[in-house]
């Protein structure tokens, strides 16, 4: 693929601008409150598009169409039932905890409602994982970039960390959030005509079921396998994702989306810089309408790819030694549909996703690292300039040891992939030990802690003793999974449940804490704000509305 | 506090005067598989939204004043 001069002006344009919303924001920045937290003054209409992108990463919207190509229109799973009700729930149920407690971080609500070694134990995990994270999609970036654009894989890294690197050292979450919002609208903008353009080249959804059909029957599945979200989830064995109901609704639905939407500081910390309760509340809640779209522009193109090299106009899915790389779907329907000047809207688009996700863990990772980690263990008390400067500072080692991890994953491909299933491993559990928290005040500090290794060793062990796609099962094999995703979807729920079993028992045997301890941090205890105004500025009138759409959806699809 | 809609007004109107200049003056790039002129047709609402993104902040900034 090779690009016009237009396309590296649109590129320019754009790191013009996210670099001139740092500069503009530079002067705000004179307490350590408003370069981490935002100084909980950003507008929620800002917040809500923030949430959305801070999860919206360059491996998603690649990742995303990749799956639509392999098994089509189920993949929308993860945007509806495994993100939605999660996304309900942390802004109905959980934001009167999180903004109300007064916490910097959910590592400090742990502290805050259980003790010092939960909170520490979730802080070193999660700040671990976000350099990691971060370094993963930078390498994954550099990679497509070089393999087609023939870009350089150590400038393309280099420079999207240098830009990340000013814009959120000038103006701290402030300016990675007003970026992230920059950046979600450029990628609408950049792909939604890919869609169209896509979708009406294989002859609208009715084309591609028929082409679909044809392909699918003859690999021995139903014909609307692929255009068809709910109705083939009977069996494993009847839809390519390779899950059955049950795993679905309660792994991904239930145990994996609560635990990431309900507990991930990446995202939390977007509503948490909200200027009110109620629009930290509402946060989530708005961010939801776009998100139930999102499946139409990231994941639809990645069906019509498939439709369109079933129909011989000149397109086919790129091969890598003679197996399809569906990575590099959304890439080359971009070089077959967009001419020059479009085309580099697109390629920004990546390029912008790639910052707004790897902006999100920097400023994660700096909030934790400052509060939960230096000002605990290193320096108590000082100055708030000191904790200012600190926090600077991590914003410079932050973006460092992403570009070195990205370097250890060009390295050791393996070492990526183990590191992700161990953090699959400690993210599992999570969102019973949260649960237990807000919702139960008998809940204790060391039955949170014993809860979550539990819950955490149980995962490990599972998947020790399971098998999917000839991975894992190095104790031995108990049972043998139909995919590689219905196992994560089992490891999940065995993970939270063990959590939760164990954290309900030790805190049972353990002494409860004293209820004025707990004022302001757990259900029943708290006073929930009454909502006034409008049926939008209300959080549950949101959610009802949020519902109905999810539900016209699902049908629609199902 | 800096308004949002602003910078992002602009962007997208300097992305969709690009466009669509583009499309009204270099009208037959084309890509591969499309027919379409799809500058023109992309870049045209990318302006609209930068415009009326200015328009709702120029709107607030006044009110405030």
């Amino acid at each position: 693929m090779k690009l016009a001069p237009v396309d590296y002006t649109i590129l320019a344009v754009y790191f013009a601008f996210v670099l001139g919303i740092g500069w503009m924001l530079r002067k705000k920045m004179s307490t350590s409150g408003d370069f981490l937290l935002s100084g909980r003054s950003v507008p929620v209409w800002i917040t809500s598009l923030a949430f959305i992108a801070a999860n919206l990463g360059a491996q998603e919207l690649v990742g995303m169409s990749a799956s639509g190509a392999k098994y089509g229109i189920m993949t929308a799973h993860f945007y509806w039932i495994g993100a939605i009700p999660a996304i309900l729930f942390v802004g109905i149920f959980m934001m009167p905890f999180y903004y109300g407690s007064k916490a910097r971080s959910v590592p400090e609500y742990l502290k805050m409602r259980y003790d010092e070694k939960t909170r520490t134990y979730n802080a070193f995990s999660f700040a671990v994982m976000t350099i990691f994270s971060s370094g993963i999609s930078m390498y994954a970036l550099g990679k497509l970039l070089q393999l087609v654009l023939g870009w350089d894989f150590n400038m393309s890294i280099l420079v999207s960390a240098a830009i990340v690197l000013v814009y959120t050292f000038l103006g701290g979450l402030t300016s990675a959030i007003y970026n992230e919002v920059l950046q979600f609208l450029l990628i609408v903008a950049g792909f939604s005509p890919l869609a169209i353009l896509a979708v009406a080249k294989a002859g609208g959804w009715h084309g591609i079921q028929t082409r679909l059909g044809a392909m699918t029957l003859a690999g021995g599945m139903s014909g609307k396998v692929m255009t068809h979200a709910w109705t083939y989830m009977g069996s494993p064995q009847s839809n390519p994702m390779g899950v059955e109901l049950f795993g679905m609704v309660a792994g991904l639905g239930f145990v994996l989306s609560f635990g990431y939407w309900c507990t991930n500081f990446l995202v939390i910390q977007r509503a948490m810089a909200a200027d009110s309760m109620n629009s930290a509340r509402r946060t989530p809640l708005i961010g939801a309408f776009p998100k139930m779209f999102l499946p139409f522009i990231v994941i639809v193109p990645g069906i019509a790819a498939v439709a369109l090299a079933n129909m011989h106009v000149g397109y086919s899915i790129p091969l890598d030694n003679g197996a399809p790389n569906y990575n590099l779907v959304i890439t080359t329907l971009m070089a077959k549909f967009y001419p020059a000047g479009m085309l580099g809207v697109g390629l920004t688009g990546l390029v912008a996703s790639f910052m707004s996700g790897m902006a999100g863990n920097v400023t994660a990772f700096n909030t934790v690292w400052t509060y939960d980690i230096y000002q605990t263990y290193i320096r108590k008390t000082a100055p708030d300039r000191h904790y200012l400067n600190v926090g600077r500072a991590t914003t410079v080692v932050g973006v460092v040891l992403s570009i070195g991890a990205a370097y250890v994953a060009t390295r050791y491909d393996n070492i990526m992939d183990l590191l992700q299933l161990v953090f699959g491993f400690v993210n599992a559990p999570l969102f019973a030990t949260f649960l237990l928290g807000m919702f139960w005040k008998r809940g204790t500090g060391h039955a949170a802690f014993s809860g979550l290794v539990t819950g955490t060793v149980a995962a490990s062990l599972t998947w020790c003793l399971t098998v999917a796609e000839g991975k894992g099962g190095i104790l031995g094999t108990v049972h043998t999974f139909p995919s590689a995703m219905a196992q994560s979807f089992w490891i999940a729920l065995v993970a939270f449940t063990s959590c939760f079993l164990v954290t309900l028992v030790v805190s049972l045997a353990t002494k409860p804490r004293p209820e004025k301890d707990l004022e302001g941090l757990v259900y029943g205890l708290t006073k929930i704000p009454e909502d006034r105004g409008s049926w939008y500025q209300r959080p549950a009138p949101l959610a009802v509305t949020v519902i109905a759409i999810l539900l016209v959806l699902n049908f629609w699809f199902a | 506090m800096l308004d949002l809609r602003v910078p992002s007004g602009w962007f997208f109107t300097v992305l969709g005067l690009i466009l669509l200049g583009m499309g009204i003056f270099a009208p037959d790039t084309r890509a591969a598989l499309s027919d379409a002129n799809v500058n023109l047709y992309s870049g045209l609402p990318m302006l609209l939204f930068g415009l009326f993104m200015l328009l709702m902040a120029w709107r607030a900034s006044r009110r405030a004043s």
